[in-house]
């Protein structure tokens, strides 16, 4: 009983680490995402607060590509484990 | 002493600072609004009886400049109403001319826009030729060519004045 109380103990810690790294690996994602098409898609001249239908088709675009991106490497990552 | 003294003064003065306000996402109504202002076909109509209500306004103005008919035969008050006719069939006219051009260079902006994905004074020259090239299309292809580069310098011209404006 002692026994399986310490397995499901550590179980749940290392549910609860892989839970954080997950979390911590989605925030890092849409950081990055949001700067990179930030970046790409928005003047560097502010010209009014809205964002305009050119922007916002681009960052649709944008966000798309970016993940289909990340889908498609992380099944290729996913895989081939072994480095080709 | 005078760290001790130090310290307190600098924690008024980190209590003074303005509060960052937290981070405002869009509401899903204010998102559905945009994608509604943003979808082509009502932008285009909304323009084009915005066109139309200008093009009625200045039809009455113009209409009513037209012509002082100083005919002898007519009273004063069937001169009036002569004059008034005049200016509603005018006006009329001129409020469906703008209507349809208002229309046409809203749409033609609006998908090139969506198209090239930017912002930019290429947009209005296109959606310009497009809609002055329509407009003359009767004259044949030189009076098309020379209506679309008429509109198209035209429109850049108010755009820029709109964008100084603001």
């Amino acid at each position: 009983m002692a026994a399986k109380n310490g397995s499901t103990t550590i179980e749940k810690e290392q549910i609860f680490g892989m839970a954080e790294q997950e979390m911590e690996y989605r925030v890092d994602l849409f950081n990055r995402l949001t700067k990179i098409c930030f970046d790409k898609c928005i003047d560097k001249r502010y010209k009014e607060s809205e964002l305009n239908m050119g922007e916002n088709s681009c960052i649709d675009r944008c966000v798309s590509k970016y993940w289909q991106v990340t889908n498609l490497i992380g099944q290729l990552l996913g895989s081939n484990r072994p480095p080709m | 002493m005078a760290a001790s003294d130090g310290e307190p003064q600098a924690a008024t003065k980190e209590a003074e600072k303005p509060k960052i306000e937290p981070l405002r996402l869009p509401t899903p109504e204010e998102i559905r609004g945009q994608d509604i202002w943003n979808n082509c076909a009502v932008r285009s109509v909304v323009s084009g009886i915005m066109g139309g209500g200008l093009g009625l306004f200045m039809g009455l103005f113009l209409g009513a400049l037209d012509n002082p008919l100083m005919q002898e035969e007519m009273t004063a008050k069937q001169q009036f109403i002569y004059t008034a006719k005049q200016m509603g069939r005018r006006s009329f006219s001129s409020a469906k001319t703008f209507a349809v051009m208002g229309l046409i260079f809203s749409a033609a902006e609006c998908v090139v826009e969506k198209a090239r994905a930017k912002h930019d004074t290429t947009n209005t020259v296109v959606a310009g030729c497009v809609t002055g090239g329509a407009i003359s299309a009767k004259g044949g292809p030189k009076a098309a060519c020379a209506g679309c580069a008429g509109f198209a310098a035209f429109s850049v011209l108010i755009e820029k004045f709109l964008d100084r404006h603001d």
